[in-house]
């Protein structure tokens, strides 16, 4: 669930339509139009900022909405055994947050790709993920969407660029390497194995 | 006799940002509530190494950064190559700002003096504030120091580039590495023990501060909380980052002030020297501050929820007090993304080792911070209050902490009701505050007096037990 309190304006007169706020937008909420100018689909933009903060020429402003929006995806709407069972292929505990600045927890990304969503982009859009600080959550999301057997293409812009390696991917090597004993691999491996196994603690 | 102490310090003025209330919305400092001193930390730890000072005068840092370079082999660079000077944003809170700018100063100079190379760039890295080092540029003058377009701020979201690794693609940012040669330009305090564990801590920027969203989130949400920092050794080891290598240069601050810079061709011999310093000072700082049973927390300077901080440590480090962060075998901090993310719907912790938030931090007083940190988590589980609608309204509007006013005990018109409410809250008069200062710590006389009591038996703990652990375990005894 992710609570919307500012949507993007851009400035038309100030606009150069350079295009950076559509390779960093990570709802494809704002496009240059045939004018040459950025606009904002204020159906979706969720307000995460990202426009606003890498527009080279300063057009693009947060404006605070009259009254919050509210939106999410029902996990329950998805078979519950599914939504399980992927979260733990993908190495995620259910309800483990996988993005700290909107609490949303592994279940709701799973949920929402078992519903059908089959991008980063489409992800965000539905649940609010990746839409607070835009950095910390892309992995979880590419993990979930691998984990589903869902190939999301590429990114229209600079949203993303690809998988990376986790604990589990590690080499033998990697791992019992001697110089490397301080970064606790195998330990660090079973924690979140553990965690991954824990009870469902919640509602 | 009870012990006499100075006055508190008064911190920097509120910065203009903005990620940040107008500076004219703080009208109260915590320093000036009534009963506030300053705690030298040379009192606390008289062994602590010395300082220089001051070192906010730009002869006595450039000083420092010319004899610190003197040794460093920059026969690589030629006339006519391009050279990025690397930075984060972080060096611009520590005294002000001013003694990092020298240095990059400083560095941009005597690289030209050396090569003869002109073409010098600075490349700015951020944490979550993707504006914050174009606001440092813009006022300290760096963009005419360096020259038209020459100094810029990077941002996580930027274009990428991929960078083969031992373990794999992770991903740096293309404008980092847009020159022949990198110099890596840091500073060497402790900062954020909770996620990089003190493994490798100088390598940390190359998969923060330089380094795309993907790398980012490997380090946060793919390794483990202890082999995080791997990310970064992966990429600084790569053949791409290698093949631009040139030297790092660090500014050294620790609890007492400035000690000086550092610099050196190989980064990991840099790393040991700081990593040693750190433990012996630092080390020392953390577990005396972990010490504590009972404290009121007030965060009052121009950072963000976790990164406010007095006598060198940062709040999130308080926030971990009541474990070793340097104890490798302790697998979870109190905070950390990972930890973070092992908390049920209800909030209760998904494993039952998982430590809590310091409980020693009965209230903390929210007078004067900056958004563009993910802080709800710490509204969640320490009692909190904010001062002013004005500050409430900032969060609520920042796209990381909507709902950080929702989870604070209550909003409160300034610092004297909360204050109140929170020595109420509390059922304690001491207070400590994260507003700044350096060289020690501002706080109430009753923590003053504790620290001070507590210090000598610490200094031998860390000195004779704690520290040839920590060594050991990183490969450094």
């Amino acid at each position: 669930m992710r609570i919307i309190t500012t949507q993007a304006t851009v400035d038309p007169a100030i606009c150069t339509g350079c295009r950076t706020c559509e390779k960093v937008c990570p709802t494809e909420s704002i496009k240059i139009g045939d004018d040459k100018k950025a606009h904002v689909n204020k159906e979706t933009c969720s307000g995460c900022g990202n426009c606003e903060s890498r527009c080279p020429v300063y057009a693009i402003k947060l404006e605070p909405l009259p009254e919050q929006k509210v939106i999410g995806v029902d996990w329950t709407k998805a078979p519950k055994q599914e939504v399980i069972d992927l979260c733990k292929k993908a190495h995620f505990h259910p309800e483990a947050v996988i993005c700290y600045c909107t609490g949303t927890r592994a279940r709701e990304i799973a949920a929402s790709i078992l519903l059908g969503a089959g991008t980063p982009e489409e992800i965000s859009r539905q649940t609010g993920v990746r839409t607070g600080c835009t950095v910390e959550c892309i992995q979880p999301i590419l993990r979930l969407l691998q984990a589903a057997g869902v190939d999301p293409g590429k990114a229209p812009g600079w949203q993303w660029y690809g998988l990376t390696p986790t604990n589990w991917d590690l080499s033998d090597e990697i791992v019992t390497n001697p110089d490397h004993k301080k970064f606790y691999f195998q330990a660090d491996r079973e924690l979140m194995d553990r965690v991954t196994d824990a009870k469902e603690g919640g509602k | 006799m009870a012990q006499q102490f100075e006055k508190a310090l008064s911190p920097i003025p509120p910065r203009e940002s903005v990620y940040g209330v107008t500076p004219s919305c703080v009208t109260d400092r915590a320093a000036d509530l009534p009963g506030m001193v300053f705690l030298k930390t040379k009192d606390l730890f008289p062994e602590m190494p010395e300082v220089f000072w001051p070192p906010e005068n730009p002869q006595e840092m450039d000083r420092v950064t010319r004899e610190a370079l003197k040794d460093v082999d920059m026969s690589k660079i030629k006339p006519g190559d391009s050279v990025n000077l690397l930075a984060s944003h972080h060096g611009w809170t520590i005294l002000g700002g001013g003694p990092y700018t020298q240095m990059l100063k400083t560095l941009k100079d005597v690289i030209t003096e050396r090569t003869g190379c002109t073409d010098i760039r600075l490349r700015a890295g951020v944490g979550l504030r993707f504006r914050e080092t174009e606001e440092y540029i813009k006022r300290f003058g760096l963009d005419e120091y360096f020259g038209k377009g020459k100094a810029r701020g990077i941002a996580p979201i930027d274009e990428g580039i991929p960078i083969e690794t031992e373990i794999g693609t992770l991903y740096g940012l293309k404008r980092a590495y847009d020159a022949t040669w990198i110099v890596h330009t840091h500073n060497s305090d402790v900062r954020e023990i909770h996620f990089h564990r003190h493994v490798d801590r100088a390598v940390k920027p190359f998969s923060m501060s330089y380094a795309r969203i993907e790398s980012r989130s490997t380090y946060h949400q793919n390794l483990g909380p202890r082999g995080a920092n791997f990310t970064a050794r992966s990429i600084f080891n790569s053949e791409f980052v290698q093949s631009k290598w040139a030297f790092a240069c660090f500014f050294v601050p620790t609890p007492a002030g400035v000690m000086g810079v550092t610099a050196n061709n190989d980064l990991y011999a840099l790393n040991r020297e700081v990593t040693k310093i750190n433990m012996s000072t630092y080390g020392k700082m953390m577990t005396l501050l972990g010490k504590l049973d009972s404290a009121i927390a007030v965060l009052d300077f121009c950072c963000p929820v976790p990164y406010v901080f007095c006598g060198g440590v940062i709040y999130a480090n308080f926030c971990s007090a009541n474990i070793d962060l340097l104890d490798l075998d302790q697998p979870l901090p109190s905070y950390t993304w990972y930890t973070e993310s092992y908390y049920d719907e209800d909030e209760k912790p998904l494993l039952p080792e998982t430590p809590p938030m310091n409980p020693a931090i009965k209230a903390c007083v929210v007078n004067y911070a900056w958004v563009g940190y993910p802080s709800v988590f710490w509204a969640k589980h320490t009692p909190t209050i904010i001062v002013g609608e004005d500050h409430a309204k900032l969060f609520r509007e920042d796209s990381q902490n909507i709902e950080f006013p929702d989870y604070a005990k209550e909003i409160v018109p300034d610092l004297n009701t909360a204050m109140q409410h929170a020595y109420e809250m509390a059922k304690t008069d001491k207070v400590i505050l994260f507003d700044g200062a350096a060289g020690g710590i501002n706080c109430s006389e009753s923590l003053a007096e504790e620290l001070m009591a507590k210090a000598p038996a610490v200094s031998k703990e860390v000195d004779s037990t704690l520290m040839p652990k920590w060594l050991k375990q990183r490969g450094l005894a």
